[in-house]
């Protein structure tokens, strides 16, 4: 059984390994680049398409908690009607880790399976040690995600409120703070804060 | 002859207008003094004062009012997101105002080494300001007024 | 003179202002006071004048004017807290378009039903009035005669009515606003255990384990009861607190265990934990077999619409609602089986392990609960079916009468319980728990008001619903409103409000501090002191008896309530009110007026004016020539010493924070039916239910049935109303207080982003919410402090110019007669 299975991959990596006998040189070229543009192009719509809201929210988990909790926040609904939706804040922009988070999400999957947050007592039982999770990347990345929309470099501190103004000088320019040192909970419900710094 | 039925006309129209607006509806200003069976356009969301100004206080054991938006500020089981502005421990890094000693007194009047659980709820007693105008005006006088009148008087 | 609002403001201002508080003070640069003279204040204590919590405030006044108010560190109730609108009591007197005099609709110099408000003198508005009880007394009979009251009247303005109304013109048409608020839960008190009011007090709040708030939002209408509770939460976390509601409020933000049920399917939830304890074996068989026996009530009851209406002539016992037969506890065991966790689950949307954990808070035995109700239980059309559901449950587990386990019921207005249900000012009720079918109660009655046997009707009048019903319908000409604002706060005001109002045949006197929208519907308003301006009693919802001081006078000729009442009396001879045949027989009443015979009989005017405190004024006294509030009080008390609801001595009140009655030999009781605490039980008995023949509470089986009326095709949402922190009730006091006013400054309808999608409109929207009643218009909020289910909606109901009692229904529980203002179909329309 194995020794078949194995001379039949032997056979077809001498295939792969021969040099092609009947296409030509700029066939293969041309038609590689076309055919790698064609499974990119593929694969990054497929990713992309793991990146909408309406992909996020077919799993209940996510419909009944995170995404009823946006709702009625500015992430959600503004003046401006810019919103942000999950990937934009919970999926890195440049590809590499970008695909690094894909795998991550693959236990989320796995999760959602095996039904480890399926009711709400659960999902909150989960809950800080998911949100402690985005916190730390956040924190490491210098809040990136924020930032993509966010950056204190382009804020006019005359159009914020006083209060606003003083704090994102005094953290952003001054300090060392980053976004979500201060503005944890901004799109969902906080877990049990005890212990966590500036909260306690 | 002309200016005259012109006149009856403006004058009976004068009263008829008189006569609606004295009776139902005028009364209430907090009717917006619309007659009951009829709909007034409500009136739009107002917006909360955001200015941070410190608010005056009509005497000094009012709660002050929120100078700031609270929007979705969580305060529960969980969080409370008034105190991590305003918590003794934290005004050094927010330059928030402390909440008042009070805050830490039990019902018996200990203090504490923490805000008092009975004052967890910030809302319960301090609320947002909008900019809503005010429909009726009120007439109580602040405390400093009446005693520098009996200053004067007895001066 | 025409009056606009105008110069109401201007005649009022000129009446108000004692000084010119044009600038203020923050820009005015001033010295530090040091002369003590100039700095002094007179400090007294006061209950606040809102909800049912009974919060001690102290009260500053100087130069007759209130300056400051803040919680009393002495008062065991809330020990120096106030919610927001108790901080801001201060300005409640204060607002510019205060009435300050009686205002008579006339035309041409004469009363008008559609002339304009005119300033008149309290003698013409007496005459009118008086002119008008007597053509109604005449031509109809004291049928035609009507008086709604209220839950905020001082302890003794609501006596004065109830024997002005009942042994004066001889009629019981004199219900209080306290109908709309807790009727249900005064007949689940009096059917249970025979006798009105909680066994517990709040005390038990720092003693329990658990809370269970079914349907009640403690955090925004009893926020003082709810730091007790968020104290006992937070510093003992073995503390779990349960919320149910039909849609997630701020209550929420302190549950363990949150719960979202379907409207009307809170009478399912109760009937399984009921049954989970039987079939868990967990009931306390040595509490039950000692206390306790069963009945079954009767179903099918109707919804208490008139009576023509079809959900009332499909009803088969729409005419015996209150009827119930004794059963077994096999036969309720029997009757509780349907209530499996199948058909729980599919009435409530509640799942079976959410079910379950409640349910395990009252089955273990070692978790003392406490449970807490108002409007969610008590405005439903089986309210008092709920009131029997809950205590069935405490019951079963004996957990009731000991400290920390309390089935509560809360109450919304401050002297709910103290004047309503106590003085008994319901259409059916008579002081300390009697009623006016019963022989000997009226004739108990009749002795200690010194009036001839006979005097009071032996038929219930009628109730608060029912009053607008015989309005509308010409059978009461003549009706009288006191401190409440009943059009804005009843259902169905376009179709049975309204009409009953302005109905020609009808004269309609409110009297009032504000111009309220049921001012505006009346033909006589007149001006009414307030709070502190008079001496007064409340008695709050865990049977706390306090008493104040008048601390200020009232502005213009604005007069109390029960000045009002009394003075009105002297109008009539009581030969135009009582019938000659009862004059022939009790001869020594004729040549008096019905003053006389009410007031001056020896025991209201047996206390001189120089057992008044120097240190305080007292308007009515001083004008009636002795001190009215003490004889009323020392009257009054007699109905209740020695029936399981004695009350102290006027003076002790003034020197306490109030007392919770039975108060005997000065003690007052913390737990009722409580062998240790209260003087009533039993030598020798742990609990005893002494006001029941038999001294046995009483377990009802009652079912669920459905709401009177349920979303459909044409009208998609369920509607639910109710109130918020900021304001109080109808907001005519809070609306006038800027600060509170600009924190709530308009009524909203809460409702999910995704229905509001739906119907094509966004947060900030007109809409227009329309039943088959009448429609409203209003804002979309699909942020802040409600979250909403899909298909539910929530109203507020305090703003005037919001009416939302045009949308809501006039179903009442047929047995209460009380409203369910928390569930009818409504359809949301954009504008």
């Amino acid at each position: 059984m194995f020794k078949r299975i194995g001379s039949f991959l032997g056979a077809l990596w001498r295939v792969f390994r021969s040099p092609s006998g009947y296409f030509s040189l700029g066939f293969l070229t041309v038609g590689g680049f076309i055919g790698g543009v064609l499974f990119w192009g593929g694969f990054n719509t497929a990713v992309e398409a793991t990146n909408t809201e309406q992909f996020c929210i077919s799993c209940h988990e996510m419909e009944a908690n995170v995404y009823q909790e946006i709702l009625p926040t500015i992430h959600y609904t503004n003046r401006s009607g810019v919103r942000a939706v999950c990937s934009d804040c919970h999926v890195p922009h440049n590809w590499t880790d970008k695909m690094a988070r894909k795998m991550q999400a693959s236990k989320e999957v796995w999760g959602h399976i095996f039904g480890i947050i399926d009711t709400r007592e659960k999902f909150l039982d989960h809950r800080l040690e998911m949100a402690s999770r985005e916190w730390r990347r956040l924190e490491a990345n210098d809040s990136l995600e924020c930032r993509n929309c966010h950056d204190e470099q382009y804020m006019d501190f005359t159009r914020q409120s006083p209060r606003a103004a003083a704090a994102h000088q005094r953290g952003l320019v001054e300090g060392d703070a980053t976004c979500i040192t201060c503005h944890k909970g901004i799109a969902h419900e906080l877990p049990d804060m005890a212990g966590v710094h500036g909260w306690e | 002859m002309r200016l005259f039925t012109i006149l009856t006309c403006l004058t009976a129209f004068f009263l008829l207008a008189l006569q609606s607006v004295a009776s139902e509806g005028e009364l209430d200003a907090l009717r917006a003094n619309v007659p009951l069976l009829q709909e007034p356009t409500p009136e739009p969301l107002y917006q909360v004062e955001d200015r941070s100004r410190r608010p005056v206080r009509e005497y000094p054991m009012q709660p002050p009012t929120i100078p700031h938006r609270i929007d979705n500020y969580q305060v529960d089981l969980n969080a409370n997101r008034c105190m991590a502005c305003h918590a003794r421990s934290r005004i050094g890094e927010t330059q928030a105002i402390m909440v008042s000693v009070t805050h830490y007194m039990d019902r018996e009047g200990n203090f504490l080494g923490d805000l008092s659980p009975r004052r967890y709820f910030c809302m319960q007693c301090h609320v947002p300001q909008t900019d809503a105008p005010s429909r009726v005006g009120n007439t109580f006088v602040d405390m400093s007024d009446l005693i520098r009148e009996s200053r004067q008087r007895s001066e | 003179m025409k009056l606009t609002r105008r110069d109401f403001i201007k005649s009022s201002a000129v009446a108000t202002a004692t000084t010119a508080a044009g600038m203020s003070t923050a820009v005015q640069a001033q010295n530090i006071v040091t002369d003590a003279q100039h700095t002094q204040l007179q400090w007294s204590k006061a209950p606040c004048r809102f909800c049912g919590v009974g919060c001690g405030v102290n009260v500053a006044v100087r130069d007759n004017r209130v300056v400051a108010t803040h919680g009393d560190m002495q008062s065991p109730v809330n020990r120096g807290i106030n919610c927001i609108k108790g901080y801001f009591l201060s300005k409640i007197m204060y607002g510019e378009d205060r009435l300050t005099q009686p205002l008579l609709r006339k035309t041409n110099g004469e009363y008008d039903k559609n002339g304009e408000f005119t300033p008149v003198s309290w003698d013409e508005a007496f005459d009118v009035m008086a002119e008008k009880y007597k053509a109604a007394l005449r031509e109809k009979g004291p049928g035609a005669i009507g008086m709604f009251g209220s839950g905020q009247w001082t302890i003794w303005e609501g006596y004065v009515a109830n024997k002005l109304m009942k042994a004066g013109f001889r009629s019981n048409n004199l219900d209080p606003n306290a109908r709309h608020c807790m009727a249900s839960a005064v007949f689940g008190f009096m059917r249970t255990f025979g006798s009105d009011e909680p066994m517990g007090c709040y005390e038990d709040i720092e003693a329990a384990d658990a809370f269970v708030l079914w349907g009640a939002n403690m955090a925004e209408m009893h926020p003082i009861l709810w730091t007790r509770i968020t104290d006992r939460r937070l510093s003992h976390p073995h503390v779990r607190v349960s919320v149910l509601s039909t849609f997630e409020h701020r209550s929420f933000e302190l549950a363990d265990q949150p719960i979202i049920f379907t409207p009307q399917a809170d009478l399912a939830i109760l009937n399984y934990i009921a049954r989970y304890i039987i079939e868990n074996d967990r009931v306390n068989w040595d509490f039950v077999n000692e206390n306790v026996r069963f009945m079954e009530g009767n179903v099918d009851i109707g919804y208490g619409l008139r009576p023509e209406h079809r959900l009332e002539l499909a009803a088969h016992n729409a005419r015996d609602s209150a009827g119930a037969r004794d059963i077994d506890f096999e036969r309720f065991r029997e009757f509780l089986q349907q209530y499996d966790a199948d058909m729980v689950t599919e009435i409530s949307g509640v799942p079976k392990r959410q079910l379950d954990a409640l349910a395990e808070l009252y089955a273990d035995p070692d978790t003392k609960v406490m449970s807490f109700w108002t409007m969610g239980f008590n405005q439903h059309t089986r309210g008092v079916w709920a009131n029997h559901m809950i205590y069935n449950i405490h019951l079963l587990t004996g957990k009731i009468s000991t400290p920390g386990n309390s089935p509560f019921s809360l109450t919304g207005q401050p002297s709910a319980c103290g004047t309503a249900r106590e003085v008994g000012t319901f259409s059916h009720r008579l002081p300390a728990d009697m009623v006016v079918t019963n022989d000997h109660h009226r004739r108990y009655a009749e002795e200690i008001w010194r009036v001839p046997e006979g005097t009071i009707q032996s038929q219930p009048g009628a109730h608060a619903v029912l009053q607008n019903r015989m309005l509308k319908d010409g059978d009461i000409n003549v009706y009288w409103v006191q401190c409440n604002n009943n059009v804005q706060a009843a259902a169905n005001l376009v179709e049975e409000t309204y009409p009953g109002y302005r109905n020609p045949d009808n004269f309609i006197i409110v009297s009032e501090a504000y111009p309220t929208v049921t001012a505006e519907l009346a033909d006589l308003i007149l001006p009414a002191a307030m709070w502190v301006e008079k001496e007064g009693a409340y008695g709050n919802a865990e049977r706390r008896t306090q008493f104040w001081q008048q601390m200020v006078t009232a502005p213009g000729e604005a007069r109390s309530d029960m000045w009002q009442m009394m003075e009105f009396s002297k109008r009539f001879d009581i030969e135009e009110v009582w019938p000659e045949a009862m004059l022939d027989a009790n001869p020594e009443y004729r040549g008096k007026t019905l003053y006389e015979v009410l007031f001056r009989n020896g025991q209201v005017d047996a206390y001189g004016l120089d057992e008044l405190n120097p240190d305080f004024g007292n308007d009515e006294s001083h004008h009636f020539g002795y001190y009215v509030q003490k004889g009323l009080f020392e009257e009054y008390a007699r109905f209740g010493r020695g029936k399981g609801k004695d009350l102290d001595s006027f003076d002790s009140y003034h020197q306490s924070r109030g007392k919770l009655w039975p108060v005997v030999d000065g003690q007052e009781t913390r737990w009722r039916y409580n062998g240790d605490y209260d003087p009533y039980v039993e030598e020798g008995r742990k609990i005893h239910f002494y006001a029941q023949a038999d001294g046995r509470a009483i377990i009802y089986a009652v079912p669920y049935e459905p709401p009177a009326e349920a979303p459909s095709e044409d009208y998609p949402l369920w509607l639910v109303t109710g109130r918020v922190l900021e304001h109080w009730h109808s907001g005519s006091m809070t609306r006038r207080v800027p600060e509170l006013h600009r924190a709530y400054p308009q009524a909203v309808v809460y409702m999910h982003p995704e229905d509001a999608r739906e119907l094509g409109v966004r947060r900030g929207s007109e809409v227009r919410i329309a039943s088959p009643r009448g429609d409203m218009h209003t804002r979309v909020e699909t942020r802040g402090r409600n979250r909403m289910p899909r298909g539910v909606v929530y109203v507020p109901w305090f703003d005037a110019s919001q009416l939302i009692n045009k949308v809501t229904l006039d179903a009442t529980d047929p047995i209460s007669k009380q409203t369910d203002f928390k569930k009818c179909a409504c359809r949301i329309e954009a504008v």
